[in-house]
């Protein structure tokens, strides 16, 4: 089945591989957090004096950044540890290490922390009940606001013949990477080393460099294998705590979160509000007005990624002639929002996808026709004036509409047949770097990410330089290097690996090959092969071992080096729509259409999944084995986020299910057949035309499966997930 | 809390751990006295079955156990088998189905799988082996590729 062998799987599978979590040096020592008992208060005292008596313990908390940082920068918005005031539940206010990590818990424990409990802020709703109705914008939990829109839509909505006004509410989701955050810090002289498992070893030099105060030609960042990442890992979290104690205690520092502290302090999806009224005139989709309240926790403000990338996504693939969207981002204390395997955009795609498929049911229209019928082309714009480049995704509707028809035709009584779509965007706007190096044995792709997983590493870089080349996958392998001596790369997230990494990697063998092709006396480029045994260059009618093209100093030094780069660009938007905030223009269009068939339990609401069939536009299969991989794992996770997932926030700010045992994600059992259609032939921003895979597969997951659950039982679900509890109430609406 | 020793017999070696503490649980004696980290920490709650080792045969989860429970047993972890026939196996079958992502759960599904297969043989029904399977959790494959390996293991020739 695999179309290249992964060269990791053997230790994977051994059990050699080594995770942040299995990092131990000579003399190390283990760190604890030191947690805040609630939610929102004021700091009276965080008192380590204890802590600092005990022999073998070092503790450190707000005052030990006094001469890392200036003193502006210690009054940061998302310090370390905070000065003032906690904001958000078993926030980090110290750290301690002791050298077992029993010890480091005790005392860690035995920390006395003092703090005046504030009023915690939770719900969206309960923040701003009138809403939409009341103005929010002046609100001091406002931490950005982005607003665009086309046209007069209050007229739009006065003339259509049929409006739809309805609520959606979606919960907060963790990654759930089952190698919890776990990383090894050594401070020598001035060199401050961390080993992580990390997502993207330069962007936590980055953070590092930012919240610690040292130069990054200081810092080096060495990445282990990830035991899953999916947005978690993509940015430092614990490395800059572990290399405090480190400075502090003189030596190695082991820290790593429990499971519990996982569910606690990562940053992840939150919930949101979202209001969507369609204004649907002759048939066809008028107006929209798109307004969204989205928790982003703690979050920076001013950072309003979550809301400017995501909102596009509540309009949907649609065409819209008249449009407002509005949206909020909502401060609240809950950890800062970060991401989560297309952040947002499977919460965005169930709100939009249901909706539509309510507007097409009120006006007695089949709602995957409906959708097909306003969906964009290729050639034309997205609403806010975007050019659409190749775009898939009209083929893959269609053919998830043969599927939907078929599989609705066998399905018994009690099952149910559902479609929907969403669309996403490779970010390759993010850029990399890297280096080859050929040697007469073989070609070695040295960079600085590690593989998460996915394969794209592993698998995907390997392809595309064979596909270039021609040298054979096992002919190539691929070196990891830590941050002083890899060529920089932004990191394995956004689905970008293949498509801007890959591209890097592209350009550097096309430059190889170039310069092979001088050496044979050659106008064009050479193309490599192996024959008995020995890497031979080809360019024209010329064919020589690759051995006799290298000079003496590029054979000492290991081979001849190429290097090649790729930072991508965006299309653009109308910036005239723009009334406030930042929207960001794609780099890309990819897109999938999915189709899932559901039986319910008309009693409990119990959703099983029967079957479940994709087709995504991916422009180019890379490797087949890999692509089919990413969309299983892709849909199963957003099964669970359409199913059983919630992270639950109560009203005082406190989370009431930090464990796997309460917050459940789908088992083996619970995973249905998975049909895999690929689309290609419309080309997106990765080698000869790839798109990115890794997110993409999550996206419409939530809103097939809601659609499956209404063609089966008549109940319409507005809010994530479809508990049986909840689709239990949507059924019994129904039938009132 | 008193420590006290414990004798086992770890991957067909006897191992005497001279000071284990009466609450050590069996996944970080393996681990941070015995140095054998293929068994894998992820919820310490027994949720999610990375840790999974046989002890006397039998699948446990290495996180839920006390090291003094398992004193005169035989443990195997995955570092034991490494040259096991079935263990190869079985390894063989994963790397084959592509059911290796992250990897981080592979480990615990090869302990489970070789463990349920050493006992009841692959006359065992694929049904019977998914159930037994579903304790253990992978977030990168969706379990597809993974049930594609568990046929394949099963139907191999011993």
């Amino acid at each position: 089945m695999s179309t290249i062998d992964r060269p990791d799987a053997g230790p994977k599978l051994a059990g050699e591989a080594v995770y942040g979590t299995d990092l131990e040096a000579p003399g190390m020592w283990w760190g604890a957090l030191v947690l805040a008992p609630v939610p929102h208060g004021r700091i009276r005292a965080v008192d380590l004096t204890a802590a600092r008596r005990e022999p073998d313990a070092v503790a450190v908390g707000v005052e030990d950044l006094q001469d890392l940082l200036g003193p502006g920068e210690r009054d940061r918005e998302r310090p370390l540890f905070p000065a003032e005031e906690v904001v958000y539940p078993s926030q980090p206010v110290a750290a301690v290490a002791a050298p077992t990590l029993a010890a480091a818990r005790r005392i860690a424990r035995a920390v006395r922390v003092e703090v005046d409990p504030l009023p915690a802020v939770s719900d969206l709703e309960s923040l701003f009940p009138e809403w939409p109705g009341s103005n929010v914008a002046t609100s001091s939990h406002i931490a950005a606001h982005v607003h665009a829109g086309r046209g007069d839509v209050e007229r739009a909505f006065r003339a259509a013949d049929t409006v739809v006004r309805e609520t959606y509410r979606t919960a907060s989701v963790h990654q759930v990477a089952l190698e919890p955050h776990a990383c090894l810090a050594e401070v020598t002289g001035s060199t401050w080393k961390v080993r992580t498992s990390t997502q993207s070893p330069f962007g936590v030099r980055e953070d590092l460099a930012s919240l610690l105060g040292v130069p990054e030609a200081s810092i080096v960042v060495e990445g282990t294998w990830v035991g899953g990442g999916f947005g978690g890992k993509g940015s430092s979290l614990l490395e800059p705590y572990a290399l405090l104690l480190a400075r502090a205690s003189g030596r190695p520092v082991r820290l790593a979160l429990t499971y519990r502290e996982e569910f606690l302090l990562g940053r992840t999806t939150l919930p949101s509000v979202i209001r969507l009224d369609t204004a649907v005139t002759d048939g066809r989709i008028s107006a929209r007005r798109v307004r969204l309240l989205l928790d982003v926790g703690t979050s920076l403000p001013g950072r309003d990624f979550a809301t400017g990338y995501s909102i596009g996504f509540l309009l949907g693939p649609y065409r819209t002639p008249v449009f407002e969207v509005e949206g909020y981002a909502v401060r609240t204390n809950k950890p800062p929002f970060g991401p989560h395997r297309a952040p947002f955009a499977p919460q965005c795609a169930f709100a939009v996808e249901s909706h539509l498929e309510e507007v097409a049911r009120r006006i007695g229209v089949d709602p995957a026709k409906f959708k097909a019928d306003h969906l964009w082309h290729e050639g034309g714009t997205t609403p806010m004036g975007q050019a659409v480049s190749g775009f898939g995704l009209p083929s893959a509707l269609q053919a998830a509409r043969r599927t939907q028809a078929e599989w609705s035709r066998a399905a018994p009584a009690g099952h149910g047949v559902g479609v929907a779509v969403g669309f996403w965007s490779t970010g390759t706007g993010a850029g990399g770097e890297a280096r080859l190096l050929l040697s007469p044995t073989g070609l070695t792709i040295l960079q600085g990410e590690r593989d998460i997983g996915s394969g794209s590493v592993e698998v995907g870089l390997r392809s595309v330089a064979s596909a270039r080349t021609g040298l054979p996958p096992d002919r190539i392998r691929v070196d990891y290097l830590d941050t002083s001596k890899a060529p920089f790369d932004t990191g394995v997230f956004g689905s970008r690996t293949v498509g801007a990494l890959g591209r890097a990697v592209d350009e550097a063998a096309e430059r190889l090959l170039r310069t092979l092709g001088e050496r044979l006396g050659a106008k064009e480029g050479a193309r490599l092969a192996v024959q008995a045994d020995q890497l031979m260059a080809t360019a024209g009618t010329v064919r020589r071992p690759v051995s006799e093209l290298l000079t003496p100093e590029e054979r000492a030094a290991g081979g001849l080096a190429a290097e090649g780069k790729h930072y991508g660009r965006s299309g653009t938007i109308d910036e005239s729509l723009v009334r406030d905030g930042t929207f960001y223009p794609y780099t890309d269009f990819s897109g999938a259409a999915h189709v899932a068939e559901v039986a319910v339990d008309r009693e409990t609401g119990a959703v099983r999944v029967v079957r479940y069939a994709t087709f995504h536009d991916v422009g180019r299969v890379v490797d087949e084995a890999s692509a089919r991989a990413q969309v299983e794992g892709g849909v199963v996770m957003g099964l669970g986020t359409a199913l059983t997932e919630e992270a639950m926030w109560r009203d005082d700010g406190r989370l009431s299910n930090p464990s796997l045992l309460d917050y459940r994600i789908p088992t083996l059992t619970e995973s249905p057949p998975i049909e895999v259609t690929f689309v290609e032939g419309f080309p997106g921003a990765g080698p000869s035309g790839a798109k990115g895979l890794g997110e993409p597969p999550i996206i419409p997951v939530p809103a097939a499966v809601a659609s499956a659950v209404r063609a089966a039982c008549g109940a319409h679900v507005t809010e994530l997930p479809l508990s049986g509890e909840r689709v239990a109430r949507a059924l019994r609406l129904a039938r009132d | 809390m008193s420590a006290q020793r414990v004798h086992l017999t770890l991957n067909g070696s006897p191992v005497d751990l001279p000071t284990v503490p009466d609450d050590e649980r069996l996944l970080d004696s393996l681990r941070w006295r015995a140095g054998l980290k293929g068994t894998k920490e992820g919820c310490r709650t027994g949720g999610c079955g990375a840790c999974t080792v046989l002890v006397d045969g039998e699948s446990t989860l290495s996180c839920l156990t006390l090291t003094h429970e398992v004193e005169g047993s035989a443990v195997t972890t995955i570092e034991g088998v490494a040259d096991d026939p079935v263990g190869r196996r079985v390894r063989d079958a994963f790397r084959r189905a592509g059911a290796v992502q992250c990897g981080y759960c592979s480990p615990g599904f090869v302990m489970a799988l070789t463990g349920l297969l050493k006992e009841r043989g692959t006359s065992v029904a694929m049904d019977d082996l998914l159930e037994e399977l579903s304790s253990n959790l992978c977030r990168c494959t969706g379990y597809v590729s993974i049930v594609r390996a568990v046929r394949l293991a099963r139907e191999a020739n011993p």
